[in-house]
């Protein structure tokens, strides 16, 4: 293989993004290479796009074409809920259910005493901010169960609660369709936590 | 291949590729350990929780060779600490013990008593009405036993008795300096009342068990605090990742009045390895 060269090159560029080892970064590249001239313009010509036209929202953070995002500019969304995330991945994950109709919050990641990530490095101010301006009347937290996830809720009651406001984390339990014998003893904790009345 | 079987505690987990999670363990027969979960982030994960941060848990792993991660082939939680999740402060203060124990440590040196002061200091932090000093005292429990007890009895350049007078700690040192030596010293070292030294040796002299019974003052607290910080960067040879302005109560007051900035370097047992990263 062409040790210096331009491919290789490509090569490196592929090995820098997230999930990519040495190997699949060969194999992409030497698809792109051995394809039609038309279909890697394409490529070049999205990546050009996502880049030049693609943003984040003004108001959620979320991706947006311009000042706001589409959920945030739907006037058929309730703008008085907002559910609060961890990163844009898991706001989508919310919108395929389709089940929720209210606006969103993203947040720049989670806070994480063990890597010194604190809260003004998730931008929680921002949604301080927002709350503090807008008809907000209820906040859902829906970050991870995860340590990270659940000292960012933790973090955000604390900020939340003096405005008066209705905040909840989203219930954290057994997954379905999974047999009860076999879910570990701190998701069976956090599912009884979690129990409702029926 | 070869099969590792020990009780450990997960020190840190974080996401890898698509689906799979990178664990640090600090093992009880192999010290600390990374190594690759295949599959920890799915739903129907046989890992369920046992990779979360804190946990205590019996680990089996694979050794391939060639290779310095780990295959993580089963976990069973013996304690998880679910309350160290409902706090702020306890999190906070389980992650320092994480963090100091990983950072005092080789990979691969077993401490057995470094596992077993961080087991009971986790288990202290969750059940804590006050984390924030438990996690403190605890964290110099694991220094002790990782080689670094604070000598805090004589002055640690010309071996004057701590009787009387002001006195200073001295990081690079590991204890007390007095008056005279400390202008000698390269990097800043607080000064320790009187009141602060005396809860010092009491907390050192104390076993475990009896630790949470300490009541210190809010003045003595906050120097304790920040001569640990301190001594703890000065072992680790690093910054430790900051865990103040999570919770309301700032670990380090004095902070900010310091502008060296600079890290003191000293002696640690492990020499070179002791810096690596957990
Ligand atoms: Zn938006
Ligand atoms: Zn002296």
């Amino acid at each position: 293989m062409d040790r210096n060269g331009i491919l290789d090159e490509l090569v490196r560029e592929l090995t820098s993004l997230p999930g990519i080892g040495r190997k699949t970064a060969q194999r992409l590249a030497f698809h792109i290479l051995k394809q039609p001239s038309e279909d890697a313009e394409r490529l070049i010509r999205t990546i050009r796009a996502v880049k030049e036209k693609l943003g984040l929202c003004r108001q959620c953070r979320n991706i947006a074409e311009g000042e706001l995002c589409d959920i945030c500019r739907d006037p058929t969304r309730d703008a008085t809920r907002v559910v609060v995330v961890e990163d844009v991945t898991t706001l989508h994950a919310l919108e395929r259910t389709g089940g929720y109709k209210g606006l969103y919050h993203v947040l720049a990641g989670a806070l994480s005493p063990l890597d010194g990530v604190g809260p003004a490095d998730i931008r929680t101010q921002d949604l301080v901010d927002r709350i503090a301006q807008s008809k907000v009347e209820e906040v859902i937290v829906a970050t991870s169960p995860t340590i990270e996830g659940e000292a960012t809720a933790i973090y955000l009651s604390r900020l939340i609660k003096p405005f008066g406001i209705r905040i909840s984390r989203i219930a954290c339990g057994v997954p379905v369709g999974m047999d009860l014998e076999y879910a570990d003893e701190v998701t069976l904790i956090k599912s009884l936590d979690g129990r409702r009345e029926i | 291949m070869s099969l590792l079987k020990t009780p450990a505690v997960v020190l840190k987990s974080r996401k890898w590729g698509d689906a799979d999670r990178i664990v640090t363990f600090f093992t009880l027969k192999h010290g600390k350990v990374r190594g690759v979960a295949r599959g920890a982030r799915r739903m129907k994960s046989r890992f369920g929780s046992s990779l979360e941060p804190f946990v205590h848990c019996d680990l089996v792993l694979f050794e391939k060779p060639g290779d310095t991660l780990y295959r993580i082939s089963q976990t069973d939680i013996r304690h998880a600490f679910p309350s160290i999740r409902t706090s702020l402060e306890a999190i906070t203060g389980a992650a320092r013990l994480a963090n100091l124990a990983g950072a005092v440590t080789a990979d691969g040196d077993a401490v057995p008593r470094v596992f077993q002061a961080l087991l009971e200091g986790l288990r202290a932090v969750g059940e804590s009405g006050d984390p924030v000093l438990t996690a403190a005292l605890y964290e110099l429990e694991i220094l002790r036993f990782a080689g670094y007890l604070p000598h805090l009895d004589r002055c640690n350049a010309c071996q004057q008795r701590t009787n009387g007078g002001t006195w200073f700690f001295s990081p690079r040192a590991g204890g007390t300096v007095c008056s005279a030596c400390v202008r000698q010293e390269p990097v800043r070292c607080p000064s320790v009342s009187p009141a602060c030294l005396a809860f010092f040796r009491q907390a050192l002299r104390m076993e475990l068990a009896l630790l949470p019974r300490l009541k210190p003052t809010a003045a003595i607290r906050n120097e304790l605090y920040d001569v640990i910080e301190l001594y703890v960067e000065c072992v680790a040879g690093r910054r430790m990742p900051r865990t103040h302005g999570v919770t309301g109560e700032e670990r380090v007051p004095g902070r900010s009045g310091w502008a060296g900035g600079k890290v003191a370097e000293k002696r640690p047992v492990y020499r070179s390895r002791a810096a690596a990263h957990v």
